[in-house]
């Protein structure tokens, strides 16, 4: 089954869903078509104008360029979605990976398609991580 | 789909005693016919995906729990990201933050992979504020 990740680029959930048998929806795999066409000559520009007008079916026009812009690569993502994994406050799902209101947006999206979801707080120490393991497991071995 | 290109990174845990330099020559001795490059956390492979996931099969032959890989938008040596080329690394400090942390995630995998009941952890409440008024009642007197 195909399992978006929230964030969209953390290498843990991508390992993960991967290692238990699913295909992991992730951003790398999106933005590649993307840096590697002919249309983008370097960053920052890794989205295009047309990315800028489809985000619109996800986001108001007075929602930021850059919100929309995000949306337009994570919404066909969350359509094409069979089940999703949230790491909540993940220390690097701000910064280089974007923006605070489109993770919000991308949650509610998710959260709109009723979709198979599991929620889980970003591990702090040995005993979370293998809690967090094992109920990805569970999630993901329930999914099949 | 298997034919093609991606481009994936192989992270070695840092509680792993394998080093990049023997994962790379691993992979270089199984003629694999993809493009490996060895990097500080282990190394980049690019080629067809059929022939990523047999190189990504072999690799955790040697170390099962604690190499982890993930895909990547940029190739191999492209000049907007590679640091040859004076690139920039926008995502390395995550990457930096989730190979420090792949030790805890290694621990859930050999701990599931024996089967164990994995632990019910409680984090700490935060403090009520009834209780932050006495102690600040306390500190003023």
């Amino acid at each position: 089954m195909k399992i978006f990740i929230v964030p969209p680029n953390s290498l843990i959930l991508f390992d993960l869903v991967e290692r238990f048998g699913h295909q992991p929806l992730s951003i790398m795999a999106e933005l590649r078509e993307r840096v590697t066409s002919n249309e983008i000559e370097k960053p920052p520009l890794n989205v295009t104008v047309d990315d800028v007008k489809k985000g619109l079916k996800y986001a108001g026009i007075e929602v930021p360029s850059g919100i929309r812009g995000r949306l337009a690569v994570y919404g066909p993502m969350i359509e094409e979605a069979e089940a999703a994994i949230f790491m909540e406050d993940a220390p690097y799902s701000f910064g280089c990976v974007g923006c605070a209101r489109t993770n919000e947006m991308v949650k509610l999206l998710v959260r709109k398609r009723k979709i198979p979801l599991l929620d889980l707080e970003y591990p702090h120490s040995d005993e979370e991580a293998r809690a967090m393991v094992a109920r990805i497991k569970e999630f993901l071995e329930g999914l099949k | 789909m298997s034919e093609e290109t991606e481009t994936r990174m192989l992270f070695i845990a840092p509680s792993s005693d394998l080093t990049p330099d023997q994962l790379v020559r691993h992979l270089h001795t199984l003629n694999l016919g993809i493009n490996i490059k060895e990097t500080c956390y282990g190394c980049v492979l690019e080629g067809t995906r059929a022939q990523l996931l047999h190189a990504l099969t072999e690799a955790r032959k040697l170390d099962p729990n604690r190499i982890f890989t993930k895909v990547r938008a940029f190739p191999v040596g492209d000049i907007r990201r590679c640091r040859a080329h004076h690139g920039s690394r926008p995502g390395f400090a995550q990457l930096q933050k989730e190979w420090k942390d792949l030790a805890m995630f290694d621990q859930g995998l050999q701990c599931v992979a024996r089967g164990e009941h994995p632990p019910s952890p409680v984090r700490p409440k935060k403090m009520a504020v009834r209780d932050l008024k006495i102690i600040c009642d306390e500190v003023g007197k």
